[in-house]
């Protein structure tokens, strides 16, 4: 089967090449969907823009860190408390948002005076903070605001302060990809290596790609220090701007979000030879493979395995018991990239879940390599999907489940398809073994909530209590 | 040593293993050799360097591999060595084709990351 195209496409046939329905005996060598492309006209694109990538996604996560974003309010607005990614300590990135607040004159006269004097507000506002990123958007990019020249001023003046300066504004890629991009070469250049961390173990790695949703990080970590093995930084969840600075003194790069962050841990493995290993976070085969994966590296073996045991042990029958309810659910992903790999395999071998459709809004032609190398046939894998082939997808291959962002899941509500939270999750942590029973409850509880029927039954016209006490 | 069996094995791998996906074509190439190598010393009971960490990256690797396959494909242990060698290179020659020189994933030559 080729690449397909969607009757709702018809006025776009471009859009064919960026949708494939695999077929028995096909594999990637045959057919990938063009992806990392720019958005088709006519075609209303899911995707974000590149600075919402480098700061919704990775530098937001930090824990210590004022992002200073240099443009209008709403960049910053709506790159504020959308996610769902909670610190240690109390949750200071989600309590407040920083902008410039950039109107006309601004930009009109320049906004470089506007930067400087947000930047020492927000220090002096919050003088235990000593840290920030800086961001250029749309506008104050295209006007040449030189925020670098901006912040050496300003460390020049404070020396007990560090600025990272992140030139991405949102038309610079096709989408959230570039931003991703943009953070992860710009920090290795300029800020790996300028902190010299306490080593506390003899087992190091710095753990890229994780951002604290709901917990994701915090759960592991209760992982790596029952092995024994120091985490120097957390690319970025839960994490701290000088512990980012201090990344080239790990033993090893475990990446979790290959697409978010592979950039930086090939440029630690290219620049400090630190090698890579990417593992799967979620899902009780894949983490246990994962944990034994890092302790082989180590030399640790046996806490490896002593760890995977009481694990089993305390979540694996929990996880059975949604097994049983949930075998031969039908689920749609449609969510950035990475989970769709990360997720086909895993739902299908700890849940007997089938994936029958997979959208990416941001991902590359390596993420639909693996996707297509690990998802069915008869399954639907398409690039930056857009509302009305959805709406066909789901009539084509009518999921009973779809794990999908806010925006998209609103829609599907309306046609009484429940929808998890793909993204920031309904209920999580979904990471590691607890996680994913706590994905699979979720996953249930949207399968099996009555009101879903309720919804969808038409009750004008039908007597009810309250109607007859209106009259 | 059959197609079919190193099909086998391929399959195996295309679903489970990330590294051969890797960013880049040389990434994905010192990976499939470094890995498939070592797990064939694993096979011939021989002693796999680990005195870099790539070494020990590749060990961990090709460990889960191997465990992987002796549980899944019992038939591997009624082969000769010479054979299960053969077998593995037909494997490294199948993750090439499929991940590099066929791949159609267009950033793969990038010189950056």
């Amino acid at each position: 089967m080729p690449m397909v195209l969607l009757e709702c496409d018809k006025v776009i046939p471009e859009r064919s090449k960026h949708i494939y329905l695999k077929v028995e005996g096909e594999d990637q060598r045959d057919f990938l969907p063009i992806s990392n492309a720019a958005t088709i006209p006519g075609t209303l694109s899911e995707r974000g823009c590149a600075f919402c990538g480098a700061k919704l996604v990775i530098g937001g996560v930090l824990k210590d860190t004022i992002q200073m974003i240099h443009g209008p309010i709403g960049c910053a607005y709506d790159t504020w408390h959308t996610k769902r990614y909670p610190t240690d300590n109390g949750h200071f990135n989600m309590k407040y948002v920083w902008s410039t607040d950039m109107k006309e004159s601004h930009i009109v006269f320049g906004g470089e005076k506007r930067l400087e004097k947000s930047i020492n507000e927000a220090f002096d506002e919050m003088p235990d903070i000593k840290r920030m990123f800086v961001y250029t958007t749309c506008p104050t990019a295209l006007i040449g605001d030189d925020i670098k020249a901006v912040a050496k001023k300003v460390m020049s003046e404070r020396p007990d302060v560090d600025i990272f300066c992140c030139e991405c504004p949102g038309f610079a890629g096709v989408s959230q990809s570039k931003g991703h991009h943009v953070l992860n070469i710009n920090w290795i250049n300029e800020k790996v290596g300028t902190v010299e961390p306490e080593i506390t173990s003899e087992y190091t790695m710095n753990f890229i790609g994780d951002f604290n949703i709901q917990g994701d990080t915090q759960l592991l970590d209760q992982y790596w220090k029952r092995l024994g093995i120091q985490v120097v930084a957390h690319f970025t969840g839960n994490g701290t701007y000088d512990d980012l600075r201090a990344m080239h003194k790990a033993q090893l790069n475990v990446v979790n979000c290959a697409r978010s962050s592979g950039y930086i841990a090939n440029e630690l493995k290219k620049q400090y030879g630190i090698p890579r290993l990417d593992i799967d976070s979620w899902g009780f085969s894949y983490m246990a493979e994962g944990i034994r994966k890092i302790c082989s590296f180590f030399g640790i073996e046996e806490r490896g395995e002593k760890l995977i045991a009481e694990e089993y042990a305390k979540w694996k029958p929990q996880l059975d018991w949604y097994k049983e309810r949930l075998q031969g659910t039908k689920m749609a992903i449609w969510t950035g990239g990475p989970r769709l790999w990360h997720w086909t395999k895993s739902v299908e071998d700890d849940l007997g879940v089938q994936v029958v459709a997979m959208s990416s809004k941001f991902g590359h032609q390596e993420d639909f390599e693996k996707v297509i190398a690990r998802g069915g046939a008869g399954t639907y894998y398409i690039d930056d999907g857009n509302e009305l082939e959805f709406f066909e997808i789901i009539d084509l291959v009518k999921p009973e489940v779809i794990f999908t962002g806010p925006r998209v899941g609103e829609l599907v509500k309306k046609l009484h398809i429940p929808y998890v939270n793909g993204h920031g999750y309904h209920n999580g942590p979904y990471m590691g073994f607890e996680g994913f029973v706590n994905l699979a409850r979720d996953m249930y509880n949207a399968k099996a909530n009555p009101l879903l029927k309720l919804a969808a039954t038409d009750i004008r016209g039908a007597k009810s209590a309250l109607k007859e006490a209106a009259e | 040593m059959s197609e079919q069996q190193v099909k086998e094995l391929f399959d195996y791998c295309q679903v489970r293993y990330l590294w051969q996906f890797f960013s880049r074509s040389w990434d994905r190439e010192e990976n499939i050799e470094g890995i498939v190598n070592a797990a064939n010393e694993m096979f011939h009971g021989r002693v796999v360097k680990k005195h870099t960490p790539m070494e020990r990256l590749f060990y961990a690797d090709a460990k889960e591999m191997v465990k992987d396959f002796r549980e899944n494909f019992p038939w591997l242990e009624q082969l000769e060595p010479t054979k299960i060698t053969e077998l593995l290179d037909g494997l490294k020659a199948m993750l090439r084709e499929y991940t590099i020189t066929k791949s159609l994933n267009h950033e793969l030559n990038h010189s950056l990351y």
